[in-house]
């Protein structure tokens, strides 16, 4: 495929059908470098999307590309170490381990993560486990949840929750991150605080693409929003012509967008 | 049978299925992986085991084998024993290569989902092995058990006396190290609750005898008993933690079934006798450590590497996937790594412990059939690990010998009973490990020991190594 711009994403008519359901109906877009908002009403496949480019589900249509490589059907953990790494809608923390433990465990290619090499613990072994972990406290540190380091992650509040998500996807020095709802249920100084870190890393050079319902933070943060409708792209373009779009106003408001 | 036999023999019960137990920690305490096909590996360890070092000949067998790899290696010295490892190691890898052909159709099923095809795959096999005489026998399982050494026992070093001194002297500082780890991690208990804590061991120690001795004392027995039983939950109520009193009871209704119950039956030389428990008197012309002490220390020896064997694969970036499985395997997948891979090795690790407890266990009863290996054995190994603590390996050795202890050890009951009782009081005593299973649920949910902590051994903070 050859793309204008050099887009790092792109997807290319996924279908997605639940039984009689139509969750993606022949989705269509590109995700460039920078931080780009997927948006959309309820239903509108959001998530479902996620999934597919993320390898969660399989699409029964249509291919994903990441890097002008074909990575439809592949599964979440090859997905994950080409450079794509998602959060979940719900935080998915490792509830009975502690926080420095889930994040020791994202940096990827860990020597001590062969079963042969846990056992033989030879070159190598410890200076990788001690990278590992100092990665691991670095990032607490970055995303302040430092002074929770040996806390289980099930005891964090829901806020912690977020931070460690996203700290636990960055050690995995993704070029692609997929947000689902970063800042659902958060409070308004946390999320002046997530939207920071979002800013300031996508300065040092990682690209996001997250699903935000709060057009105003779209407006602010996004450089490209994706606008979804019944499993279909409606429109992409600039946050300012998406808000004055009568389309997108229609599918928010549940008109016909057609 | 003297009590000491009786020790012995439990002992390595518990060893056995601690090494059953440990295989089964690592797929459902660190990986979450519930594989009621368990104890399949336990039959294969004990049939490969068995079947690679019979003799082509072997007493009314028509089933496959009789490698007869001990008369094979007979030129080489201890070509005896080292043909029975190789059997075990042999075992392993075909547990191993079995749980990989179950565990890739089946693993990529959800928790219950797997647990139940694994009990199934589990329960055909058993019924293949049971049903087809031509494969190893059937019902009517194999004799000639290769059992390494064998001849060499019972060892004897010259003289009665001899014997006494160095194997008593053995048993004695194996007791005596036991009684000082004891005391040192009762020591510091809170007064009040050690006093209750022996008091309890009191009650239940001559309630329990009271009852022994039949007529109309069984009910005020009883009685007695369990009013040792609730001083003890009392006593324990009242200290900051359960272990401690708990430990201490334990050790006194240990001291006094173990030395005081022969004190009744025999005198001072049944005291003698239970103290110098390495050494058998009735063995050979001047008494010496016979063949069934040999297989616990081996079966000790095997717990001991397989304790430090899991240990280091749960300390470690290893352990610490496993366990991010566990708790939710949509992470580690969306982090980038290959679950299916990891859960797929637990599986094989899993199953080469179990093969190998299977391997000692026949080398152990030196008969084997279907009948011992049928599901209970999983469900037991289960409920040994969850009293202990699942994802805690110290916790499997505890769980194991508490389970084992209630399991075996209430069997003398059935002497005080008419016969007629028999299988109402085994049946009874199935009721009594699902009590306390019930109470430690109910209680302590997460088990005696609760689960382990970790250390990849690389101190966290310094970023030095922690070993």
């Amino acid at each position: 495929m050859v793309a204008v711009s050099d887009p790092i994403l792109e997807v290319d008519g996924v279908e997605k059908y639940f039984g009689g359901i139509t969750a993606l109906d022949g989705a269509s877009f590109d995700v460039e470098s920078g931080i780009t908002g997927l948006i959309g009403p309820n239903g509108a496949g959001k998530s479902t999307m996620f999934d597919c480019i993320t390898g969660f589900r399989d699409p029964d249509g249509g291919s994903v590309w990441f890097r002008g490589e074909d990575v439809t059907g592949d599964s979440p953990s090859a997905v994950a170490n080409r450079g794509v790494v998602r959060t979940f809608q719900i935080p998915h923390e490792l509830p009975e381990m502690t926080v420095r433990e889930n994040l020791a465990l994202a940096p990827r290619d860990q020597r001590g993560e062969s079963l042969v090499a846990s056992w033989a613990r030879g070159d190598g072994y410890y200076e990788d486990e001690q990278r590992a972990q100092r990665r691991a406290v670095e990032a607490a540190e970055r995303f302040e949840i430092s002074h929770v380091l040996d806390t289980p992650a099930g005891e964090l509040s829901g806020g912690q929750r977020k931070l460690l998500e996203l700290a636990r996807a960055l050690l995995t020095e993704p070029d692609l991150v997929l947000l689902d709802e970063p800042l659902a249920g958060v409070n308004p100084t946390l999320e002046e605080r997530i939207l920071d870190h979002i800013q300031t890393l996508a300065a040092e050079g990682y690209s996001f693409l997250f699903i935000e319902h709060d057009i105003d933070v779209i407006m602010e943060h996004c450089q490209e929003v994706i606008v979804m409708h019944q499993g279909r792209v409606l429109m992409r373009g600039e946050p300012e012509a998406v808000r004055t779009d009568d389309r997108v106003v229609d599918a928010y408001l549940g008109g016909d967008a057609e | 049978m003297a009590l000491a036999d009786f020790l012995v023999s439990l002992l390595t019960v518990v060893s056995v299925y601690t090494l059953f137990g440990l295989g089964l920690n690592i797929k459902y305490g660190f990986t979450g992986l519930v594989d009621f096909g368990h104890v399949l590996y336990f039959m294969t360890g004990a049939y490969v085991t068995v079947v690679v070092t019979l003799p082509v000949a072997a007493t009314s067998y028509e089933g496959i084998g009789g490698f007869a790899l001990p008369q094979l290696l007979s030129g080489v010295p201890l070509g005896g024993l080292l043909a029975w490892f190789v059997a075990i190691f042999v075992a392993m890898v075909v547990a191993a290569l079995l749980s990989l052909l179950v565990g890739v159709p089946t693993l990529r099923l959800r928790e219950d989902y797997l647990a139940i095809t694994a009990l199934g795959i589990a329960t055909i096999l058993h019924t293949v092995v049971n049903d087809e005489r031509w494969l190893f026998n059937g019902p009517f399982g194999v004799r000639d058990v290769h059992q390494p050494l064998a001849e060499a026992f019972p060892v004897s070093l010259g003289s009665f006396l001899v014997n006494l001194a160095v194997f008593g002297l053995v048993s004695v500082l194996v007791l005596a190290y036991i009684g000082y780890r004891v005391g040192d991690y009762v020591y510091g208990v809170d007064l009040r609750a050690a006093a209750m804590a022996a008091a309890a061991a009191v009650l239940v120690v001559a309630g329990l005898g009271a009852a022994a001795l039949g007529g109309a004392l069984v009910l005020g027995g009883v009685l007695v008993a369990v009013a040792g039983v609730v001083v003890l939950a009392r006593g324990i109520g009242r200290a900051d933690g359960f272990g401690r009193p708990l430990a201490l009871f334990t050790a006194l209704v240990f001291v006094a079934w173990h030395f005081g119950t022969p004190f009744f039956t025999a005198g001072p030389s049944g005291v003698l006798a239970s103290a110098v428990w390495l050494f058998d008197p009735t063995a050979g012309a001047d008494g010496g450590f016979t063949y069934g002490r040999f297989v616990l220390l081996v079966a000790v020896s095997f717990v001991a590497v397989a304790y430090w064997w899991c240990e280091r694969t749960v300390n470690s970036p290893y352990g610490r996937v496993l366990r991010s499985i566990r708790e939710d395997e949509d992470v580690p997948e969306a982090l980038g790594k290959r679950t299916f891979r990891y859960k797929v090795q637990s599986m094989m690790f899993g199953s080469a412990l179990a093969a190998a407890a299977g391997g000692l266990w026949a080398t152990h009863i030196a008969f084997i059939d279907p009948t011992q290996f049928i599901a209970d054995i999983t469900f037991f190994a289960f409920t040994a690990v969850i009293i202990g603590g699942a994802a805690n390996n110290r916790g499997v050795v505890v769980g194991t010998a508490v389970f084992w202890t209630l399991h075996t050890g209430t069997r003398f009951l059935n002497d005080y009973f008419p016969t007629e009782y028999a299988t109402q009081l085994a049946a009874l005593r199935v009721m009594l490990i699902g009590v306390l299973l019930m109470v430690i649920l109910y209680y302590r949910s997460e088990g005696l020991l609760g689960e382990q902590t970790y250390d990849t051994g690389v101190a966290a903070e310094e970023g030095g190594r922690s070993e």
